[in-house]
This record gives C-alpha cells, sequence and structure tokens, in this order.
C-alpha cells in the first residue's frame, strides 16, 4: 500500500481515481500504532481497558488519561493520536448536555455515537471565506461504551466516521491478537467481573511491558454510571487474573 | 379637563401583532389514561370565525397537545413542534417520550422568551412508565406536571369545577371512607363534558363542538369500552401498544 | 468550537436556514450588514382600501362577492377596482383591506402559479395549498411587526372538493362554510349562516347568488364605506367565473320619512 504513493496523497478530499481517500486510511494506519484498548459488552454493563505505556520510571503514570467520561452513563477510551480525542470528546459531551436540556433524558448511546462520528470528515478546505477546523483527519479510533433503554453497548469510531457496535472490540497496536482472544473468549452471560478479568488478561498477553496497576487505565459502565476503577479496585482485579 | 397635550400630537398607534380567540382546553389524567379535550369555536371579540377549529393535536401514539390563545401562533407552535418530533424520529430512532416533549415545548417556548408564542399549552399522555400525565405550560415555558389542568377562555370556570371533582377540595370524605387518588374513564369523560357544557352555558367565546382525545396505556382494559362507544374513532398511529380515541359531541351554538 | 451540526459548513451570506435545529434562540448571522436597515419604513396602517368580502360554500362550489371600491379614508377614491383574483385554475382570493399590499401578493401568487406551470412535473397548486402559502407568507410578515394589511378569503374547489378560507394581517386562518370580512362581518355574516348553514350541498346557484346579493345590498345600505357596483366569483369543477360588475338596486325614498334623517316637515 505504502508503495503505490501517488499524487492523490497531497489533497486530504481528494479521492484516488480507484475510490480511495488515502489520507483517511493513513489515519486508520495511525490507530495500529497506539497502545491497545479493549471493550467489552456484558449483560450487566459495558467494560472498557487501555494500556498506558509508561515511557520512562520519571513518567507520572496517572497523568496519561485514555478513558474520559462523556457522560453519567457514557465512558470512552482511545487509541491513536490521543490528542485529536479531545475534539471528540469534547463534542460528544455538549452534544450530549444539550440534549439532556432540550429533552430531559440521557442522550442515547449510537446517537452520541454518531455526533461524534459526523466530525470526522469535516477536515479539508473551507467554504468560501469560512474558516477550515481541521485540516487533516483525526487519527484516533473510540470505543464508546454507554447504557440506555436499548441496554449496555459497545460502539467502535474510526477515522472515516464509520461506527460500528461490538460485543468485545479491540483496537492498537495489540488488536489483532487480542481480537482474536475476545472472539474465542467471550460469550453472551459474561459478567461484569469476568469481563473486567477478560480485559486484564488480553491486555497482558499483547503488552510489552509487565502488566500492574500503574501501566493499565479500566472502567466500567453499568446501571449506576460511568466510573473509572481506582487503584485499590485495579489491583483487586489484577489479582483476580 | 382633558389631556390637551395627547390631543395636539399626531395619534401614534403602533401596530399589535396578537389577538385573543377565545376557546378552552382541559386535560385530565388516570391512572393508566388520559383526556385532552378542548372546545372547537374559534372567535374574535364577539364575532364567531368558525365553528370548527381544533385546539387539540395527537402528536404521537403516547402524547396529545391542546393548544389555547392566539391561533395563529397555536398553529405555528404545533407545526413546529411536530417538525422537531420528526427530526427526532429521524436522528433517534424513536418516537420521543412524554417528559422530553414536555421539555421540548419549554425550550421552544422559552427560546421566544422576547416576542413569545402567545399560547397557552397543555400536554397530555402516557408516560414511559404507563401512567397518565398532564403537563401545562404558560406562554414562555414555565411548566409542571399535574393531575389535571384547564385553560383559556374559562379556565377561571372551570379549574375551580376540577379543584373539587378531582382534587375533592372542600369535600370531607364520609366516615371511615377515603377520596379516590385517581377516577376511573367513565367518570373523567362524564366531568369533562360537564366542564364545557358550564362553560358554554356561562362564557360567550366557549360551544359549537367539543373534542375529548383519550390516550390508553398498554392493556388498559377501558379499551373494549371505547371501541364501543357510538362516536369514539380510533386515531393511533402505525405500532403503539398505547391507543388512542377521539370522541367528538356537540355543544350550544348561541 | 462551534457544537451545533446545522452551523457546519455553511457560507458567510446563507441567509437561509434549511434545517433550523439548534440553537433555537440565536444562529450566528455571517450576512452583510443592511446598511439601511434603520430607514425601513413599514406599513403602519392601512392607506387605499377596500372593504367587505363575502364567501359561501354551495352545491356546486364557491361563490364570493366584493364590490368595486377602494377607498381613501372615506373618500370613494377608485370606483372599478377588482377585488377578487383568481389564481390558477382552481382558486379565487377575495381581499379587504390595503390594495397595495393585496396587489403585492397578487403578482407574488401569479409568480409562483407560472414557476408551477414551468416546472411542468404534474403538480398544480390549488386552493388548499394557496392558502397554505398566503398563510406563512401573512403570519411571517405579522412576525417581522411588517404586516400585509389585508383580510383574505381564499376559495376554490379542486379534485372534487370545495375549499373557504380565511387568513389576515395576524396570520390568523380558519375554513368555514361561510367567512365574511370587514363590516361584512357583523352584518352579512349571520344573514349567509341562516342561508347556508346545513344546506351547503342542496344550495342552488341561483339561491347563492341571490343570498349574496341581499347580503352585499344591506351592506350597502350600512356601510359608508361600500359601493353599490360589486362582482360575483363563482368556482365549480367547471371552472372559475368571475363576473362583469353588477349593479345593486337600492330604495332610499324610506329615507325621507325617517326623523333626523331626510327633510323634515315637522
Amino acid at each position: 500500500m505504502f508503495l503505490t504513493r501517488s499524487e492523490y496523497d497531497r489533497g486530504v478530499n481528494t479521492f484516488s481515481p480507484e475510490g480511495r481517500l488515502f489520507q483517511v486510511e493513513y489515519a486508520i494506519e495511525a490507530i495500529k500504532l497506539g497502545s491497545t484498548a479493549i471493550g467489552i459488552r456484558t449483560p450487566e454493563g459495558v467494560v472498557l481497558a487501555v494500556e498506558k505505556r509508561v515511557q520512562s520510571p520519571l513518567l507520572e503514570a496517572s497523568s496519561i488519561e485514555k478513558i474520559m467520561e462523556i457522560d453519567g452513563h457514557l465512558g470512552c477510551a482511545m487509541s491513536g493520536l490521543t490528542a485529536d480525542a479531545r475534539t471528540m470528546i469534547d463534542h460528544a459531551r455538549v452534544t450530549a448536555q444539550n440534549h439532556r436540556f432540550t429533552f430531559d433524558e440521557a442522550i442515547k448511546v449510537e446517537s452520541a455515537t454518531q455526533a461524534v462520528c459526523d466530525l470526522a470528515l469535516r477536515f479539508g478546505e473551507s467554504v468560501h471565506d469560512e474558516e477550515a477546523m481541521m485540516s487533516r483527519p483525526f487519527g484516533v479510533a473510540l470505543l464508546i461504551a454507554g447504557i440506555d433503554e436499548i441496554g449496555p453497548q459497545l460502539y467502535h469510531t474510526d477515522p472515516s466516521g464509520t461506527f460500528t457496535r461490538y460485543d468485545a472490540k479491540a483496537i492498537g497496536s495489540g488488536s489483532e491478537a487480542a481480537q482474536s482472544e475476545l472472539q474465542d473468549k467471550w460469550h453472551k452471560q459474561i459478567t461484569l467481573k469476568e469481563a473486567q478479568v477478560l480485559t486484564l488478561r488480553v491486555l497482558k498477553q499483547v503488552m510489552e511491558e509487565k502488566l500492574d496497576q500503574h501501566n493499565v487505565q479500566l472502567a466500567q459502565v453499568t446501571p449506576t454510571g460511568f466510573e473509572i476503577l481506582d487503584e485499590t479496585k485495579l489491583q483487586e482485579v489484577i489479582e483476580a487474573m | 379637563m382633558p389631556d390637551m397635550n395627547s390631543l395636539a400630537h399626531p395619534q401614534q398607534h403602533q401596530f399589535n401583532p396578537y389577538t385573543e380567540n377565545g376557546g378552552t382546553i382541559l386535560a385530565i389524567a388516570g391512572e393508566d389514561f388520559t383526556v385532552i379535550a378542548g372546545d372547537t369555536r374559534q372567535s374574535e371579540g364577539y364575532s364567531i370565525q368558525t365553528r370548527y377549529a381544533p385546539k387539540v393535536f395527537r402528536l404521537t401514539d403516547k402524547a396529545v397537545l391542546a393548544v389555547n390563545g392566539f391561533a395563529a401562533d397555536g398553529n405555528m407552535f404545533v407545526k413546529k413542534v411536530r417538525q422537531r418530533l420528526e427530526w427526532y424520529r429521524h436522528a433517534h430512532a424513536k418516537d420521543m417520550p412524554l417528559r422530553a416533549i414536555a421539555r421540548l415545548i419549554q425550550t421552544m417556548l422559552y427560546a421566544r422568551r422576547f416576542f413569545p408564542f402567545y399560547v397557552y399549552n397543555i400536554l397530555g399522555g402516557i408516560e414511559e412508565d404507563g401512567s397518565g400525565a398532564v403537563y401545562s405550560f404558560d406562554p414562555v415555558g414555565s411548566y409542571e406536571r399535574e393531575a389535571c389542568r384547564a385553560a383559556g377562555a374559562a379556565q377561571s370556570l372551570v379549574q375551580p369545577f376540577l379543584d373539587n371533582q378531582i382534587y375533592f377540595k372542600n369535600q370531607t370524605p364520609a366516615q371511615d371512607t377515603s377520596h379516590p387518588v385517581h377516577l376511573p374513564l367513565h367518570s373523567v369523560l362524564a366531568l369533562v363534558i360537564d366542564s364545557f357544557t358550564g362553560a358554554t352555558e356561562r362564557h360567550i367565546e366557549v360551544g359549537d363542538g367539543l373534542e375529548m382525545y383519550v390516550v390508553l396505556a398498554r392493556g388498559n382494559p377501558a379499551l373494549q369500552s371505547l371501541q364501543d362507544l357510538p362516536g369514539a374513532e380510533e386515531v393511533t398511529g402505525t405500532q403503539a401498544e398505547e391507543r388512542v380515541f377521539v370522541i367528538r359531541r356537540d355543544l350550544k351554538k348561541d | 468550537m462551534d457544537h451545533f451540526p446545522t452551523n457546519w459548513g455553511r457560507p458567510r451570506n446563507d441567509l437561509s436556514d434549511a434545517y433550523g435545529t439548534f440553537p433555537l434562540a440565536q444562529r450566528p448571522y455571517n450576512g452583510g450588514k443592511d446598511m439601511f436597515a434603520e430607514g425601513v419604513k413599514h406599513t403602519q396602517q392601512p392607506i387605499v382600501t377596500g372593504t367587505s368580502v363575502l364567501a359561501i360554500k354551495y352545491k356546486d362550489g364557491i361563490m364570493m362577492a366584493a364590490d368595486n371600491l377602494a377607498s381613501y379614508g372615506s373618500l370613494a377614491r377608485f370606483k372599478s377596482i377588482q377585488r377578487l383574483h383568481p389564481v390558477g385554475k382552481y382558486t379565487v382570493i377575495g381581499a379587504g383591506g390595503d390594495m397595495s399590499d393585496f396587489q403585492y401578493i397578487q403578482s407574488i401568487l401569479d409568480d409562483t402559479i407560472i414557476e408551477e406551470f414551468a416546472a411542468s412535473d404534474g403538480h398544480t397548486l390549488g386552493p388548499v395549498e394557496i392558502h397554505e402559502y398566503l398563510s406563512q407568507i401573512m403570519y411571517a410578515r405579522r412576525s417581522k411587526i411588517d404586516p400585509l394589511w389585508n383580510s383574505l378569503i381564499v376559495g376554490g374547489v379542486k379534485d372534487g372538493k370545495r375549499f373557504l378560507a380565511y387568513v389576515d394581517l395576524l396570520g390568523t386562518t380558519y375554513s368555514a362554510s361561510t367567512i365574511a370580512t370587514g363590516y361584512g362581518a357583523f352584518i352579512a355574516q349571520p344573514l349567509l349562516r341562516k342561508a347556508v348553514e346545513g344546506n351547503e350541498n342542496t344550495l342552488t346557484e341561483d339561491a347563492a347568488m341571490a343570498i349574496l346579493e341581499e347580503s352585499m345590498r344591506v351592506l350597502y345600505y350600512r356601510d359608508a364605506r361600500s359601493l353599490d357596483k360589486y362582482q360575483l366569483a363563482k368556482i365549480t369543477a367547471d371552472g372559475i367565473t368571475v363576473s362583469e360588475s353588477r349593479h345593486l338596486q337600492t330604495s332610499w325614498s324610506f329615507a325621507e320619512g325617517i326623523r333626523g334623517y331626510g327633510a323634515q316637515t315637522q
């Protein structure tokens, strides 16, 4: 793929004669360089887990944030150019709050996901003399977890603005190995506890460093809401592995 | 002595973008149903413009909106609410729940805080939990959920009657008994008809026709009796487990 | 960042809001500034005015009547103005109120009909559509506090359906089997209702014509801004006919005998 580089690489919104948008495809490639993130849907709720690459012993591990809250019932894990996710999550948060303000109800997981994806293809040239907001596609993929009237759901979004619903999904550098492991281990009646342990087990397999409470982050969305597991709770799950 | 200054200067008269078109609306929530009603007369001053201008509108299979005040604003408002309901359906793949419609109506009314829709809204229907509900609004969007509400020209005649008959105000229950919390459908319909015949007698802007919408919650046992009721027409939309009926009655035309 | 998707990707001079979702209250205005905005004068009052319009449903369709007078205050300024205007093949509108605003409305509707004809897409505008369109225009103008100062009756027949409805400067609308605007709402409406209500499907053309003529006569006796020259419009399944001007036979000899009115001998 990289060998067929051509002039169609230049414009961010120019189709190649084969009908491809290279910059978008490269952005999707960028995700594969990111740290691994995993999401698992269970009947009790959704679990999110991410690997934190602690590059140096002097690095404060708690300053790496790869799981964020969107709304009380919505959480999100990311992989890739995580700085890009700020724009997307900011938009998701505003959209979710605006929905609560206007309709006095929590936004549906799919609607919040759709709102994020609406942003994805807004890169490129401006209209008339308006300022362009973004010059390139997002370089990040998200796992959006949430609960609404339909039940617990997990969505995956990519830089093309496509979103898909999964029972279990892995993104990032270890995603291929992780995904096949999830496919093996996931079942319909999986409990939240089992899912917490499974995410860490899978992460452990694909991580280069030894997994401990500092280089992973675990979160869940249950009927009580979104929660990032604190160090003690995380420690319990690690011990249960 | 008349103020000479006011005569000396040319009269500045400003265009008034509002008028009042009379009529009255009313809604009562039961345990598992809601009745939303309105008369059909539209008037301006002492003139009857038409004997049939609906003020009550089915929005979804679980929500009915009654609109009273300035008719042009009312019709435009209903049109805009319906548009928003359709957009919501497209965006979220479901009908908007009643409490969400109530909040939406607030934001729409308040958005026009400084050039208000001169309308009093009463929203009735079935909540997500299957209970009957009534929401009432003022023209700029203040709202609350209630068991019953009358609005419009004959509000001051009908609301005290409802306070007495629904909330049992100024009534003391007989020894060892208590007032019922919810009334059955047939009693509510009788109260609505009495309210409007009464208002028609005493208020010149009320009369001609009465439209009563009945929204039944899933599995409401009153369904059969409504289907058998002569003159009751079912207006339920497509899927819906809730059922919507409209019952029409004549009111005096004088 | 602007979080409202409707504001995304809009050119600077895009004035229309095709979707109008969020935000509800205010939307950034990117258009140019109207340097003369402060100098714009809105219609604050009608100047040259027409009086009542009457219309009824009858067996074969709709019949309307309006006199030929356009007044300038109390001056009978123009005495052969037509206030019944056919729009397309199925509709007639009748107007009271400001005649220049009415002529503006006529030009809008005529343009619309031409556009619709030119599209030749099988759609034809009937009275229902024209009334809805007119209502939106009238309501939009009142909402700008710049009303078109008219009371309009829209009547017509299309696809075997009779339609008769009203719209005015406030955007107020209604439909009924008899409609009368202006002074006619007080004087003619009771006469029309008595003759028409309940008889919409049996009332003959001759009877309809007679009741309208009688109502116009009563109006001419009582309304000081009316004229004894009027036209009738008839809309049936066969199409529209607007009559030539007709003259009302009136008799004023009785006035002589009324104390305080005629020349008094005692």
